[in-house]
């Protein structure tokens, strides 16, 4: 089995809502069907968009990705995607497991609802990541925008730059948590700028206090043993 | 008639009984913190006719071996059914693991047959405590006084077998000890076995019944060398001490290999070491279903 690859053809000039291109969504299609999928709320067919190739798709690619792939891996139950290049907004929004790796830049509401599962981010990502996420792990290798963890109920932040918080989430300090040295490890198998971290040393912050606070903001600091 | 090095070995053998198992692997910042936490946790866990579970320390683990990467060791605990390991895992891991500074739990074991080592103990977290899935496993992150307890959510429990045993028969009670010591050093390196008594070793070796009717088991009198005169013993005039080595384990061939390798070792000693005899501790064979026969566990 080959994992599923979306190449992009051209830079389209319109947003393309990518929300069915998941494993769970993309179940029991063949390749015919799959290619004739609508881009949602468009006339627009997948395979005017991307060239496909490979057949498992609990292993998906896009390739030649820009920030106008909207919604991918929106409501996913398990797998992984891998997005090599741009992601556009609501990557991974109301996910309900699995992985997506993303080694470009995402935009607005990376996690956005996410439940479970794991996303991670080589680049920057836009304002208002992780907003009302309920439980799960999201990394930002690069910069973050405005309204980090908005209504965030549960759920980690992984950072490696402590970015500019609002009022309802606050700091714990300093401290050298047991879970990341298992946490890291289980990203050694993964092919991103995280899985060569190694201190589990982190400045935890906590919010989003107007929600509960229970979720984390952890900004690592990996020179620090 | 068999004899290593002229100690006669008795040809018996050792009777004993299924149990229910698990594994647990106790990591900390360093192996001295690791020790503390599992000796708490293996602690009165010699017999379950009092403890409630037999327990024991199996081996040290190197950092490459545990899930976080720190110094550990892994524990083997077993008892009479799920239930009362279960219960009895659940209060260890509370009142030990969870109480000693630095140190974290994980499963040892894979079963389908799964059960709480933090799934319960995490509402001591009243509300402030974290599930993290990583790679498809469980852990609850319990905010503690130093920092941060963690510990996986089940843990695997398997059939085991216990109380597979070999008497050693010496001519005094220093020989008796010496043996057995050496018997324990050797048996600590085979893999899934532990010895659960006091240093590897228990003296009271017991048979079932006694003349009091409120007692189920009592002193063994046919291997007590202050009764030989007394009693219909099993001992001959030059036997002054007998000790007993009592092993649980994963399997039978477990059990097997870890008798044959103790036995060995008493044998290397050689008769000069005061060591007569080696024999099993049995109720006919009929109370068990595992008969561990000496000759031919020493024949493999």
């Amino acid at each position: 089995m080959m994992a599923l690859t979306f190449s992009l053809k051209k830079t389209p000039s319109q947003p393309l809502d990518c929300s069915q291109l998941t494993a769970n969504g993309l179940a029991g299609l063949s390749l015919v069907q799959m290619k004739n999928l609508p881009l949602a709320k468009s006339n627009l067919k997948v395979a005017d968009f991307f060239e496909i190739s490979g057949d498992d798709a609990q292993c998906i690619i896009f390739t030649n990705s820009t920030s106008q792939l909207h919604y991918i891996g929106h409501k996913m139950t398990g797998g992984i995607i891998t997005i090599d290049g741009d992601a556009g907004d609501y990557l991974g929004a109301k996910m309900q497991n699995g992985t997506i790796l993303c080694h470009g830049n995402a935009g607005n509401r990376v996690g956005d609802q996410m439940r479970r599962g794991l996303i991670l981010v080589d680049g920057n990502v836009g304002n208002y990541c992780a907003s009302r996420m309920i439980a799960g792990t999201i990394g930002v290798f690069g910069q973050v925008g405005a309204y980090l963890g908005f209504a965030m109920k549960r759920g980690t932040i992984l950072l490696t730059q402590t970015p500019k918080l609002h009022a309802t989430i606050q700091s714990c300090g300093k401290h050298t948590l047991p879970f990341l040295a298992l946490l890291f490890k289980s990203f050694c198998a993964l092919q991103t700028k995280f899985s060569e971290i190694q201190s589990q040393r982190v400045e935890r912050f906590a919010g989003d206090l107007a929600c509960g606070g229970k979720g984390e903001i952890l900004v690592m600091s990996p020179t620090e043993k | 008639m068999m004899k290593i090095n002229g100690i006669h070995i008795d040809d018996t053998f050792a009777e004993a009984f299924n149990m229910r198992g698990t594994r647990v692997i106790i990591t900390a910042q360093n192996l001295k913190w690791a020790y503390h936490a599992a000796n708490a946790m293996t602690g009165f866990a010699t017999s379950v006719i009092g403890c409630g579970v037999e327990a024991g320390i199996e081996r040290e683990l190197a950092p490459t071996e545990t899930p976080d990467g720190r110094a550990g060791v892994s524990i083997l605990m077993f008892a009479m059914g799920s239930k009362v390991l279960m219960q009895q895992l659940e209060t260890r891991m509370g009142q030990c693991i969870l109480t000693c500074p630095t140190a974290a739990a994980f499963a040892g074991i894979e079963s389908d047959d799964k059960i709480s080592l933090g799934k319960h103990l995490r509402y001591f977290g009243d509300g402030y405590q974290i599930s993290k899935m990583i790679s498809k496993k469980r852990y609850w992150r319990i905010p503690v006084m130093d920092g941060e307890f963690l510990v996986q959510e089940t843990t695997g429990m398997v059939r085991a077998i216990g109380g597979g045993n070999f008497l050693i028969l010496a001519t005094s009670q220093p020989a008796a000890l010496a043996a057995a010591e050496v018997a324990i050093e050797a048996m600590k390196k085979v893999p899934n076995v532990i010895m659960p008594f006091p240093g590897g070793v228990v003296r009271s070796g017991s048979k079932v019944g006694s003349k009091y009717p409120k007692m189920f088991a009592s002193t063994n009198d046919a291997f007590c060398p202050t009764l030989k005169g007394a009693v219909k013993t099993e001992l001959s005039d030059d036997i002054e001490s007998v000790m007993e080595i009592v092993i649980d384990g994963l399997s039978f061939e477990d059990i097997a290999l870890s008798m044959k390798v103790g036995i060995e070792a008493i044998g290397q000693l050689g008769e000069k070491s005061g060591v007569k005899r080696i024999s099993a501790g049995n109720y006919g064979g009929k109370l068990g279903p595992h008969l561990f026969k000496l000759h031919e566990i020493l024949a493999k």
